[in-house]
């Protein structure tokens, strides 16, 4: 109703000035809804998307996160019950999990890399750069893949424990988003060779591995129950070429 | 379901990644029955349930690809091998079962 009183005020307003003027600040709006997404990303810029300067950014962002979840859905084919589960869980992404560690806050060494969610993206991290691809800031590609259909799926497996499964497991402490930062942030040191982490090559795929500061997560599954769940403070990565195939604290 | 669908079937932890584990992924193609194992967290595979041989992956798959029928290993002619077919395949001393 609001919006509606909203749009009718602006055709007024356009109404009431010249053609040409109105044309010129038509072809200036469009040109910002064309732009903002590239300044923004390009420049390290917060210029606010027209879909929130008229108030329906919410609307906006609930349609992204419903493609994804449609689009997760198409390329799922052996989805099991718990990764859906998973799934809806973390689309709140407010919400506490059962198996959770103890612990609310992800403690990441370095929050302040790409930590700030963008309600326009995949997570508020992650932008889509093809047909159900999407890429993080630092480069690193989560696509299709593995036996839940996606590596996001697949990584989602890490939000929680396992303690039925075998060996050990290793659970990330914090939401969807908070682990995408992590990876990245541990994915750019890894890559640059800092101190505290590792570049192991392997038949096709690489290894990274990056020390935290602080804990990220504790170790789940059989062995860590065994071992009373310690807290972890490395995270390993694998990946093939840019393609994220897994990620978890060790 | 029988109560071999609710296990997990496997041959060790992953030496690879750690945190994965050594399952038997079953092809069936052209009427032919192939094994391998596969970690079900890293992808790295091998030939055999001694995990002598590994099988390379290629930099550029985004999924690897079955040693034997060269589709992905997430193909529909895969699945994670049942009881049945790990005794067929001799491979039954090899693994460890746990309920899922």
């Amino acid at each position: 109703m609001v919006q509606k009183q909203r749009q009718d005020a602006a055709i007024n307003a356009l109404r009431m000035i010249p053609t040409k003027w109105a044309v010129i600040i038509v072809v200036a709006i469009i040109g910002y809804v064309l732009l903002q997404p590239q300044l923004n990303k390009r420049f390290g810029l917060s210029l606010p998307s027209v879909a929130s300067l008229v108030g329906d950014e919410k609307q906006t962002s609930q349609k992204k996160q419903e493609k994804l979840n449609s689009n997760e859905k198409t390329s799922t084919t052996n989805a099991d019950s718990n990764a859906s589960k998973a799934a809806t869980e973390e689309k709140s992404d407010k919400d506490d999990s059962v198996n959770k560690a103890p612990t609310s806050q992800p403690q990441v060494s370095d929050p302040t890399i790409g930590a700030e969610r963008d309600s326009e993206k995949i997570h508020g991290f992650l932008t889509e750069v093809g047909r159900n691809r999407f890429e993080s800031p630092a480069g690193l590609v989560y696509g299709p893949g593995s036996e839940e259909g996606h590596r996001l799926k697949h990584i989602e497996r890490h939000l929680e424990d396992q303690p039925k499964r075998p060996g050990s497991h290793g659970v990330f402490e914090g939401d969807m988003h908070a682990f995408l930062v992590a990876i990245d942030d541990a994915y750019s040191r890894a890559k640059r060779g800092d101190k505290g982490t590792k570049k192991i090559q392997d038949e096709g795929s690489t290894i990274y591995e990056a020390s935290f500061k602080k804990p990220i997560g504790f170790l789940g599954g059989q062995e860590g129950g065994r071992k009373r769940n310690p807290p972890l403070k490395q995270l390993r990565i694998v990946v093939r070429g840019k393609s994220l195939i897994t990620a978890f604290p060790f | 379901m029988t109560s071999q669908d609710s296990k997990i079937i496997y041959v060790e932890s992953c030496p690879i990644c750690g945190d994965g584990l050594c399952r038997i992924r079953i092809c069936i193609s052209n009427q032919k029955v192939t094994g391998f194992i596969l970690c079900d967290e890293c992808e790295a595979m091998w030939t055999d349930p001694l995990m002598q041989e590994r099988v390379p992956t290629n930099v550029d798959e985004t999924d690897p690809q079955c040693p034997s029928c060269s589709q992905s290993i997430w193909g529909k002619n895969m699945h994670w091998a049942n009881i049945g077919e790990i005794c067929l395949l001799g491979w039954f001393d090899h693994v460890q079962m746990v309920d899922e």
